[in-house]
Order: C-alpha cells, then structure tokens, then sequence
C-alpha cells in the first residue's frame, strides 16, 4: 500500500514542477545581459569615488585629511599645501581601489562636498597596480550631487587679501580706532 | 591643609591650589581655556564653571580662580553648571570662522575638543561675524586672529612669563586683538611656546604646516639636544619626516616650554644633504662592504704602525651608547682613548665641574626659579642655554636679585646687575663678593681648605665703578636665603668651575642652603667627561698626526672643523692622514673629506640616552624608522608607485652598532666580541662606572635619576690659596678676544636647520664703548681684525653693557672664524682696522 501512495505522490510532484517550468518558459525574461545592456543605478549607489570642484571650477578638496582619518580600511592618502594666493589643495591625492569597501563614510565626513561616491563600478582589470587612482584620476570637472556649495566662501578663513568679504562677515577691524 | 570633595572623591591639597587644579589630580579635568597650569589662572574664560554645592564658597563659580578651601562639596557634573559652560562655549563660538578643514589646529584644538564636549553643535547666531586683519610674525608663526577667543594665555606667556614685550594686546573690549605693532619676525626666542599654548588656532606652527593632522603623525617623547639642559620634546613625523617638535612636560627641566633653538633645531634631520650611504672616497657601497674595507686598513695600520697609530675623537653631541661603545672599542683594541674636548683646558674645565657637582648641591631649573638670589658666572643664558633665561625670570618674578658677572653684552629679559669683567677678573669678583657676604667665622668651621680659600680671596674688588655697585649687591647676598651659583665653561678660566663650586660651600655654610648649577657646551658634554678618562683633546691629536705617529682618524659623530681654532693647520693634518674614517649623519665638512664614511641614526632614529649639564640620565625614544623623506624622493608629487620591502635610504645604524661590528671583524681571535644588544652595552657601561649602576636598564627611563661622582672623594677647596688677584694686572696695548654663543647659528646641529637659518644675525664684533673711542672707530663701521692665521672682517658694534679691555666675537656658521694658533687670543689694539 505504501509504496503505491509514495509513487502517486511522486509522480504529482514531477508533473506539478513541469507545469512551473512550462508556464515560465512562455513568459518574458527579466535577465539582463550585462556588458549588452547597463542599467542605470540610482545616483547615491556606492561605488568609485571622484572629486568634484565648486561652483568656480576651482578643486573643492582643502585637504583637510578627514575623509582619510574617517576610512575604516585606510585606503586614502594625501599631501595637502597651499596655492600661492593662499587656498588650501591637495599637492597629491590617492586612492587605493582594490582596497575600498565602497562604505562611503569618506563622502559623509567630506566638509566641503568634494569627495563622493559615483555609480561607476567598473574597476576590473588585471594590473591592481590600475587600481590605484591618483588626483588626476579622481578629480572630475562637475560638482557631483550638489554645484551650489562653496566652501571657502563660507569659511572665514583668510585667502589672499579678503578678509572680511565672504558671507556673513563684518569689515576687519580697524587696529587704530577705538569707535565701537 | 584644606580637604575637599570633588564628584564624591576627597581630596586634600595644598593651601593655595586652585579648584581645578584639585580636580585635575582626581583625574577630573575640568573644561579651560584660560587657565594653564604654567601660567596660572586670570578668569578670562569663564568656561571652568562649577557647581559649589557645601561649603564656603555656593553656587556657579569659576574653579580657576577658587582656591581649595575646607569643607567644599565640588560638582562639575551639575546641569548649571554644564548648562552655563555650554552656553559660555557658544558664546565663543559666536565669531569663530567655519574654517576646521583648513585650519593646522584641527585634529589638537582645545576649542574644537571643548565645543564637541560641551554639547554646542548647531550655530544659532546668524548675525555677521567679527574679523580681524592677520599679521606677518615671522618665519615660526603663522597667524590667523579671527580664530581668537581672547584667553590672554599667549600675552600672559609672552610678556609675563617670557619678559619680551614684541606681542600684546592690541585694540579694547569686543575688539581685542593680540599680535605686534606692526609686522616683523617675532623677537623673543620663546616665541613658538604660543603655538602650543594657544587654544585655539590662532598661532599655527609655519613650518610644520599642512604637514598632516595630529592622528597621522608617529609621535613620541625624545629630548632636545640642542643645548646642555636636555629640555623635554615630543616628537611628530610622517612618511619618514621629521615635521614637528613640541614642548613635552618636565617637573624638573624644562616645566611646560622649550625655546625656538630647540623647536625648530630639528632639520638637519631631514636635511636633503644628508648622507645616507656608506663611501669609499666618492664611490657609494654598501655597510657591510665599507665596514669590510675599513676593518681591512685598520688591520694594516695597526700591523704596520702599531695599536697607538689609529686616534679616535667623539663627540659631546652623541649619546651615552655612542660615546660609551667608542671608549670600549678603543679599550679592547688597545688603542689610546677617544678625545671628546678641543683643548687640554676644555676638558679640564667640564672634568672639574663634573667632579664637584654632587647630589645635595646640584639644582634643578625649578629650583632656580625658587632661588632669592641667583649669581651666574661666565654665562650667557640666552645665548648659551635659553630655557635657563625663562627659569631665572620666574626666580625674578618672585622677587630674587639676579647677578651676571660675565665680560660679554649679556641680555636677560628681566632686570638684572650686570658685572661685566674681563675672563681674568670673574673669579676675583665672584669671591669678593661671597667674602663680602661670608662671615669669616663660616669658613673657619668648614676646615683649614676653607679658611684658606676665604683669606686669599680679595676683600673688595679693585676696579672703582664695579666695587661701589658690588656694596649694594653684597647686602643682598648676605640676607638671601637661598643663592644659586650658575657657572658657564666656556669662556671661564681653568679654575673658575672649582671657585664656583667652593663658593656655593661657603654660601651654603653661611646661608643654610645654596644651589650650584654648572652650564655645559652640548647635549652630553656631562656624559662624555663622565666616561673619558683621558684628558687629551683635537690640540693633541692633531700633533701626533703632524708629528707622524698618527696615521689613521675615526670620527664618530664629530666635525672637528666647526670647532678646532685652527682651520688650517686641522685641513693639513687630515691631509696627511693614511685613514681617514667618519660617522655622522650630518654633511659635515670632515664627511666629505672622508676616506670611508658611514652613515649614522640621528636621535630621532634610535633610543638613546642624554646626561644632561645636572648629570640627570635621560632616555629618548625613536620617532620614526629613518630613510629619505617621502616628499624628498618624489619631488613634492605622488609617492612613487614602486614596492620594496627595504626603506629608501635607510641604511644609517646607530654608530655604537657600526662600532660593535668593525670591533668583531678586527678584534683578534680570543679578544671580546661585542654584541649589537643595547642591554648588553648598558651592562658594560654599569660594571665599568658605577655611577651608572644605579641607572635602570629599560627603555622608558625614569628621568629623576641624576649620576654625580661618588661624595667626599674630591678634594674641596682646592682653589684656596690660588685666586687669580686679575683686575688690574691687564695691559694696555692689547684686547682679549672672548669668543660667544648666539641663540641663533652656533650650536652644530641647529645650524643645520633651514627655518634657523632664517632669523640668524649677521654676526659682529662687540666693542665697549672706551675701547672703541682710544681707537677712534664708530658703531656698525666694517673692521677687520687681525687673528694669527690671517684677518677677519665683519661689522663692529659698540655695546656699553661689555668689558673694556676685551673684544667679543660669536663662534657663528657663517664666519670663517678658525684662525687661532692657541687661546687665549690678545689681539693688539694698533691692529684692528677699518
Ligand atoms: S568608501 Fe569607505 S573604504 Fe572607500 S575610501 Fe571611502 S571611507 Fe574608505
Ligand atoms: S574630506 Fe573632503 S576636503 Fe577633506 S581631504 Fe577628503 S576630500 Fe578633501
Ligand atoms: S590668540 Fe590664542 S592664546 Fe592669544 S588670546 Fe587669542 S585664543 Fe588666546
Ligand atoms: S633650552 Fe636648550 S635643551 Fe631646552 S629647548 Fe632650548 S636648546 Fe633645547
Ligand atoms: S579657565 Fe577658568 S575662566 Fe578660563
């Protein structure tokens, strides 16, 4: 008797996947064939970085080494130095790719926007060594998720004779007046 | 004593200590801006709010300007209390730029530490910010006003603590502004202790700028060795560079501050000059293959010419390892011992100071600054030890006298009796003066020696105008109640560290307490007279070779040509030389005349030890691993993408390791070999001088243990009976040439230094103002004077606060001043020209 009922339902359960399958052959696919077709990622997806510039073109990085502190894998390294008329840069920046997480905590300690994370993840290739990305590398000519903000026209901080003339701010004061 | 209770932890302080200082020895640290434990509090902050909750005092009040009273009940957690601190901190921040990224305080900034602390995140002022203007200060600060939130701490430092007036306060109320008058380098040789001191980024470090953020540099304590004190350092580097030198703590040495010498001295490690790989001749090899040669030529001189044949001269600016290891390779090779002093009479001098320092005379910079009357003898503290300066204007600031008796222009930031009497003359003015201020009867008790010396010194000074001011300053002397002698050794005579040593007896028998307190030339000039037992100098080393029974010289960290006063006759000498073998790490002149060179580690490489001018013993650890700078091989870009397992350019070894392995390859089979353990050195260094026993052998050594020869077994008083009478024995056709330090472009390594360089003087030749007019010339006139091996011209300055009957000329890098047969030098008058 009990081999009977163990054939039967075998047999439903063969005939039941077919169905499965024969239903879902008739249907469309939903694979995509990658590299034919490439699907647009939404833009905050993390993937290889880039640095972007303010609203003046000028490289928005200062070289401020937080986005390297904050890098749980250390993966960022930097020289920073100043431009002649005063402005805060990075003489040399480098990132190593083969190393990154991709976690974007670079982009969240980032205090002047400039370093984000793209949807680009197509880094493969043979040579890790062209996973290392230099400034020229990453530096891109656009503002990324944001083209309004401007750093050094907020900062306060002295570049080349303006003191007292970015947002927010009073005329220096006059060392030879005591009028308040 | 009060007794207090801080967070529920009793506590019982000194009468006097301030509530937040109370709480820092509980381990609480109160939040401060104003308050610094070496300035002391103002109540310029109001961040230090606390809750009194019992006692004498109630309610919110600043703990920086309450003393400790019995009874207290301190909360620093109470919601006022941190409320009202929150809101202090806002208010601070009210001005204070958008600027933390591009600021060079960021990452070690109180204000920044404070603000996170405190609670205050979201700026809710959306009013104008007030700015201010920025000065240029020089080549050490870098200036950035709008960061200020007006703590006073760098005018409180550089006019209080300091004594220079350059930097102050400017401007009033909401406007304050701190900086100078106009712009320009700033004067005081303390200036970068405002750096340090500033809480917020107001003065950044120039040179160090951009270098990296506090998390990213190798950090450790070291010791400056820019002068004997042996000041207290903590040390930055990053991708193999040395960046920044701090100050670091000491209770006894240096307190919280070191001077600029000592900040920005450091560069000649980096220097990009710096030979980095062993030679033969010009030709670069390897260690091992230089060492491999050198063995090979001392194996055949010593053959040929014998053990005597191979001379050896060290340093005062090496280690104890150094030092130690070259006096053991001498030994074991039966060479003669290495020479550490120019001449027979330097290392007279520092041997007798060593020999009469001991334990219950010996003082620290903190006890100087508790001093009620300091008489400082042949020095020049500025100049010579600069922290020393700082430490008599505290002892100053408390009232005491401060006597100079010194034939040099000598400046102290603080008012001071200056005795300016020619080198001849200091030991009688020093005794007239203690004679004047010691009771005959003191003496007396002190034994037959002391009665001996108290008669033969003067009764008064001869010279009129001296005497009648030495009245008043014996009056004080006699009714201090703790003098300190300070000695120098360099431009004093031979006997002049003993009379100072006898007369700080004396005082102390007479006073019931009495400091001696002995200057030194370099960092180990005490360690290298401790362990020397020879007392031959370059003078004699240089005539062997002339006289030909030397033919081969080893210098082990050592530039003779920077210090020997004959340049010429040093040049032949070496010339004549069948083996010429140097270690440094400096591109000395004798580096690039050398046969066989070797590179060695600086300070900053290695772990070391420093004796410092009190015999203190202390360690240094190593700042970073050596090689060329990052910077330095890629030319200001991207590191280069190459990988190696090796350093680049980190060849250089500790010179007592180069030492160790020569030893091994020349010793003859049965002699000792050496091993490259520090331990092991350490041990032999203990079991050869027992003083040094007591040293612990670790790597973190205690920096309280001070090594003073054994007490009682020097002869005291051995002066007496001998004092120079000088005065007026002086003739009348010649001046003496007194050679001094300057902060600035002296001291070896410091001249090094690329940022030194820059605020260097042009060195000059002091006149005083009698001498100058039987002469008929004119401040700032060009002269040239005559010197044995030729004349020297430089620009003359005429300075009334200097002896007649001398000349002073500074031992300066830029001046080609080694042209002297033998000191001391009489330059006739008739031959100083325009
Ligand atoms: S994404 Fe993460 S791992 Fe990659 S660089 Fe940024 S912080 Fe580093
Ligand atoms: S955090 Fe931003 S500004 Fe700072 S170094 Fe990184 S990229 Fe540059
Ligand atoms: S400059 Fe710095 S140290 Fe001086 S008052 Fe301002 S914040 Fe304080
Ligand atoms: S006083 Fe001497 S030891 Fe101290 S920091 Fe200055 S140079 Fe260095
Ligand atoms: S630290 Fe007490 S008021 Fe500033």
């Amino acid at each position: 008797m009990g081999t009977i009922k163990n054939l039967a339902e075998g047999i439903t359960a063969l005939l039941k996947g077919l169905a499965t399958t024969l239903k879902i052959l008739s249907r469309k696919p939903v694979t995509e064939q990658y590299p034919e077709y490439r699907r647009p990622l939404p833009a905050r997806s993390r993937a290889v970085i880039v640095l972007t510039r303010d609203p003046d073109g000028e490289e928005r990085c200062v070289a401020c080494y937080l986005c390297s502190a904050v890098c749980p894998v250390s993966c960022i390294s930097m020289q920073s130095a100043e431009r002649e008329d005063g402005r805060r840069y990075p003489r040399w920046f480098r990132i190593n790719f083969a190393r990154c997480i991709y976690c974007g905590l670079c982009e969240e300690a980032c205090p002047t926007l400039a370093i984000q994370l793209t949807p680009n993840f197509e880094t493969s290739g043979r040579d890790i060594l062209k996973l290392v990305y230099e400034k020229e590398d990453l530096l891109v000519n656009h503002g990324g998720k944001n083209n309004e903000y401007n750093f050094y026209k907020r900062a306060g901080v002295a570049m080349v004779g303006d003191k007292g003339t970015q947002i927010n701010e009073d005329k220096p004061v006059d060392l030879k007046s005591n009028l308040p | 004593m009060p007794k207090l209770k801080i967070d529920g932890l009793e506590i019982e302080v000194e009468r006097g200590t301030k509530v937040i200082e109370a709480a820092a020895r509980l381990g609480i640290i109160i939040p401060r801006f104003c308050f610094h434990p070496g300035l002391g509090p103002v109540g310029a902050c109001r961040v230090c709010a606390v809750k009194f909750e019992e006692g004498p005092v109630k309610g919110v009040q600043m703990s920086c300007m309450t003393d400790a009273q019995d009874g207290m009940v301190v909360s620093t957690t109470d919601e006022e209390a941190a409320d009202f601190r929150k809101h202090v901190i806002e208010w601070l921040m009210m001005n204070h730029p958008h600027d933390c990224p591009v600021c060079d305080e960021g990452g070690h900034c109180l204000l920044q530490d404070l603000t996170v602390a405190g609670g205050h995140g979201i700026r809710r002022y959306l009013g104008k910010k007030r700015t201010y203007n920025d000065q240029y200060l020089g080549v050490f600060v870098q200036h950035e006003m709008n960061r200020c939130i007006q703590c006073w701490r760098c005018r409180r430092f550089y006019q209080e603590f300091a004594g220079y007036r350059d930097l102050g306060a400017l401007q009033i109320a909401h406007h304050t502004y701190f900086g100078r008058a106009t712009d320009g380098q700033l004067e005081s040789p303390f200036s970068g202790n405002i750096i340090d001191i500033c809480p917020t980024g107001v003065y950044t470090d120039k040179p160090s700028r951009f270098t990296g953020r506090r998390w990213d540099f190798e950090r450790g304590p070291s010791l400056c060795i820019h002068c004997s004190l042996g000041c207290h350092i903590i040390t930055s580097a990053r991708y193999r560079e040395m960046t920044r030198l701090e100050a670091r703590f000491s209770e006894s040495v240096n307190g919280y501050f070191i001077c600029d010498r000592g900040r920005y001295g450091f560069y000649y490690t980096n220097h990009p000059e710096r030979p980095r790989r062993a030679r033969i001749r010009t030709e670069e090899v390897s260690l091992d293959q230089a060492i491999q040669t050198a063995a090979q030529k001392i194996i055949q001189i010593n053959q040929k010419n014998g053990p005597k044949a191979i001379a050896c001269l060290g340093s005062a600016r090496s280690c104890v390892e150094n030092q130690a290891m070259l006096i053991r390779f001498c030994r074991v090779q039966g060479w003669n011992e290495p020479t550490y002093f120019e001449t027979p009479t330097m290392a007279k001098k520092v041997k007798r100071a060593v020999a009469r320092l001991d334990e219950q005379l010996a003082v620290s910079m903190r006890e100087i600054e508790k001093a009620d009357f300091i008489l400082a003898v042949g020095a020049d503290p500025v100049n010579e030890a600069p922290m020393l300066a700082l430490a008599m204007r505290q002892a100053f600031r408390n009232e005491a006298t401060i006597v100079v008796i010194d034939p040099r222009p000598v400046f102290l930031p603080f008012e001071f009796e200056h005795l300016p009497v020619a080198p001849d003359d200091l030991e009688p003015c020093l005794t007239a003066l203690i004679k004047g201020a010691v009771h005959r009867s003191a003496a007396e008790k002190m034994g037959e020696e002391a009665l001996r010396f108290y008669d033969t010194a003067p009764a008064e000074y001869p010279d009129a105008p001296i005497k009648n001011r030495m009245v008043k300053i014996t009056q004080k002397l006699r009714q201090s109640r703790y003098p300190v002698i300070i000695c120098g050794t360099s431009i004093v005579r031979e006997t002049t560290p003993d009379v100072a040593a006898d007369s700080a007896l004396l005082l102390r028998a007479a006073r019931g307490r009495a400091g001696l307190f002995y200057l030194m030339s370099e960092a180990n000039t005490f360690g290298a007279a401790l362990l020397s037992s020879e007392e031959g100098s370059v003078m004699d080393v240089v005539e062997s070779i002339e006289k030909g029974s030397v033919k081969g010289l080893m210098l082990v960290e050592s530039d003779p040509f920077r210090s020997f006063p004959d340049y010429e006759r040093l040049k032949q000498a070496v010339d004549k030389l069948d083996l010429f073998l140097v270690m440094d790490y400096l591109p000395s002149f004798a580096a690039r005349l050398a046969h066989l060179f070797f590179p060695t580690q600086t300070l900053f490489e290695m772990e070391t030890s420093f004796v410092n001018q009190e015999g203190r013993v202390q360690f240094a650890t190593s700042a970073y691993r050596g090689g060329i700078p990052i910077s330095q091989i890629s030319a200001g870009g991207h590191p280069l993408r190459v990988f190696r397992r090796d350093i680049p350019g980190g060849e250089s070894q500790p010179a007592w390791q180069i030492l160790a392995k020569l030893a091994n390859i020349i010793s003859l089979p049965g002699r000792e070999m050496f091993s490259l353990s520090k331990n092991e050195l350490w041990s032999w260094i203990a079991k050869e001088y027992p003083i040094f026993a007591n040293v612990p052998i670790a790597d973190e050594l205690p920096d309280d243990v001070r090594v003073h020869l054994a007490q009682g077994r020097e002869k005291l008083f051995p002066s007496g009976g001998q004092i120079r009478s000088g005065g007026l024995s002086r003739e009348n056709s010649t001046l003496e040439l007194v050679m001094g330090d300057w902060t600035f472009g002296t001291e070896e390594l410091s001249t090094y230094s690329k940022y030194l360089q820059q605020v260097e003087k042009e060195p000059c030749l002091f006149m005083s103002p009698k001498d100058a007019s039987m002469l008929g010339l004119k401040d700032r006139e060009r002269i040239t004077l005559p010197l044995d091996k030729g004349r020297l011209e430089m620009e003359l300055r005429i300075v009334d606060t200097m002896a007649p009957g001398v000349i002073v000329m500074p031992k300066h890098r830029q001046l080609a001043w080694q042209k002297i047969e033998k000191w001391p030098v009489k330059v006739a008058m008739g031959q100083i020209r325009k």
